[in-house]
């Protein structure tokens, strides 16, 4: 899986490591970004006073710059089939002829 | 109150979409050929309110009926309701009034007697009539320009039998239609009526019947010379009815039978071969070499629909709903009543294949069909996690050399029933394949367009639905000539 994620509101951080460590890393980042007086961040989030947030979707870290740690919701339509994911062989061909 | 949030397969992709719609002038990628001109028409279905079960089977979906209309490189689309007098009691009523599949034992008291049929299988344009099709009813007319419902033909009256197939063959050489319905005088009657009828929509010949045990006859293959009549698995019966069940049941122990009738033949010419468990849903195309009648089709090994689940109680079997392209053999000047069996390509393919149909009951060299290649990507981050499970690619067969090239639809599509479009005055094969994908990253139908010849090379033009088109059982071309497009 190679994940790319709205830009808008946040940026994907794709490390190989546990939830633990990246926690630690980030608590280290998000006391170094207070330090440098939120520098870098989005003009609306540093306007609101928001610091950054770790997040995680689909079991991926990443950095919500918006703060407000609003889960993630894909773009209208991505994994549209996802809904059907779980189902057994015999419920996914009760939905149609044709997926 | 319409209520789909307890409907656990009519979620995301797959939920009901219930509008109609017009698009002018449709987005595309690509070039559409300014050759194709005339229309690709969908018929399917689609929930205007529940089922009253979750047993049901989704070819108790209201019909709808949409259509690509092609003109020198520019598409148009439109989508309409089947409104048959179903649709309108539902409407008039908000909810839903009709029960199980072809059983109206379970329907509501107010409906009883209304013509149920849901019109959601097959479009057919023919003797300069759009009708759509549905095998437990007769035939529906449809404005071809506005896709409203005019309402149910009978073929001035000659056409006697009280269903229609959804598989009608329409002879190349000929014009003529060869078409027939199955419990043909009613629920549970083994009668079939066979017919001919002319260019014209002129009934010119009937033939009466019956089959070894009351079957779904959902497809016949047409020769020349002969008729083959596939009669397999499925069972039903008045105390099926009485217990509140689909219609169908599948009965394992039943043989497959395949009936062959000359086309100029009596009740008394036909022959009944018999084979083991299989479910010929739909032929491809049929021939006669001398004494022996040849079917191919991609056929199961058992029953393919859950929904009309085993009668012994056991459960349905997904390994064994998987269809191959075979070939069966009947050898007439036998005196026994077996027939060959051939599995000419190794994977299996979705059941709704197609052929040059110039070709049809002659013979002929190209299949095309979709199936699903695991080995192409699926972008499950996109799409969701269906990888493996949808068909990704058309697939054109050459059943003399038996090589095959194909089509990739993307890592975010599946693909539904193909189309094959000949070229004008082009040889077999020559011309475009067309079918709609759906488009599970970006919410939307696309309909795509690939030179049949060149499938390894992608498609030629996708037409961009900006919303997710009704699903599909079957669609068909037609020419600008066939019917009185505007």
């Amino acid at each position: 899986m190679n994940p790319t994620m709205d830009g808008n509101s946040c940026s994907v951080a794709t490390f190989g490591m546990t939830r633990r460590r990246l926690l630690a890393l980030l608590a280290t980042a998000t006391s170094a970004l207070t330090v440098l007086g939120l520098e870098g961040l989005p003009t609306a989030s540093r306007k609101q006073g928001r610091r950054a947030v770790v997040s995680f979707h689909l079991d991926q870290p990443y950095l919500d710059w918006s703060g407000t740690a609003v889960p993630y919701y894909p773009p209208p339509g991505a994994r549209s089939a996802e809904v059907a994911a779980h189902l057994t062989e015999e419920m996914l061909r009760r939905i149609s002829i044709n997926l | 109150m319409v209520d789909f949030s307890n409907q656990p397969t009519m979620k995301g992709f797959f939920a009901p979409t219930r509008f109609e719609a017009d698009v002018y002038d449709c987005e595309v990628v690509g070039k559409v050929p300014t050759d194709l001109n005339g229309a690709f028409i969908r018929l399917g279905g689609d929930w205007l309110y529940p089922p009253i079960s979750q047993n049901d089977s989704p070819f108790s979906m209201d019909g709808y009926i949409n259509m690509f209309r092609f003109k020198n490189g520019i598409v148009d689309y439109k989508g309409r309701w089947v409104k048959t007098p179903r649709f309108h009691a539902d409407l008039a009523a908000h909810k839903q009034l009709f029960g199980l599949y072809r059983n109206p034992l379970t329907d509501d008291p107010s409906v009883k007697g209304l013509d149920r049929s849901v019109q959601n299988t097959t479009p057919l344009a023919f003797a300069g009539k759009l009708f759509t099709l549905k095998e437990d009813s007769l035939p529906y007319e449809i404005d071809c320009n506005t896709l409203e419902t005019i309402g149910p033909w009978n073929f001035h009256g000659k056409y006697k039998s009280l269903t229609f197939t959804a598989h009608p063959k329409v002879d190349p050489l000929t014009g003529e239609m060869i078409c027939y319905g199955y419990e043909a005088t009613g629920l549970e009657t083994n009668d079939v009526f066979l017919y001919t009828i002319n260019k014209r929509g002129e009934v010119t010949r009937e033939l009466r019947f019956k089959v070894p045990y009351v079957s779904m006859v959902h497809d016949i293959g047409l020769t020349q010379k002969h008729v083959i009549i596939p009669v397999f698995g499925f069972v039903t019966s008045m105390e099926r009815l009485k217990e509140g069940k689909v219609h169908w049941g599948w009965d394992s122990t039943k043989p497959a039978y395949v009936g062959i009738v000359p086309r100029d033949g009596e009740a008394k010419d036909i022959r009944w071969f018999k084979g083991p468990e299989r479910a010929t849903v739909h032929t491809l195309n049929a021939r006669t070499e001398g004494e022996k009648v040849i079917l191919e089709a991609a056929i199961y090994d058992s029953n393919p629909f859950p929904f009309f689940p085993p009668i012994d109680g056991s459960p349905w079997d997904p390994s064994k709903a998987r269809a191959y392209i075979r070939r069966n053999a009947f050898d007439l000047s036998s005196k026994d009543d077996g027939f060959t069996e051939e599995k000419l390509f190794p994977m299996n393919v979705s059941d709704l294949g197609r052929i040059d149909d110039r070709y049809l009951s002659l013979p002929y060299r190209y299949a095309f069909t979709a199936y699903g290649d695991k080995e192409r990507p699926f972008n499950e981050w996109k799409a969701g996690n269906l990888a493996g499970r949808v068909n990704n690619c058309y697939g054109r067969f050459d059943l003399a050399t038996g090589e095959m090239s194909s089509y990739f639809a993307g890592e975010t599509h599946s693909l539904q029933e193909v189309c094959f479009v000949p070229r004008k005055n082009g040889s077999e094969g020559e011309g475009y394949i067309m079918g709609v994908a759906s488009n599970y990253a970006e919410m939307r139908s696309e309909l795509i367009i690939a030179d049949a010849q060149h499938l390894q090379e992608g498609d030629i033009a996708r037409v961009i639905l900006p919303f997710r088109a009704t699903a599909q059982v079957h669609g068909r071309w037609v020419n600008e000539s066939e019917l009185p497009f505007a």
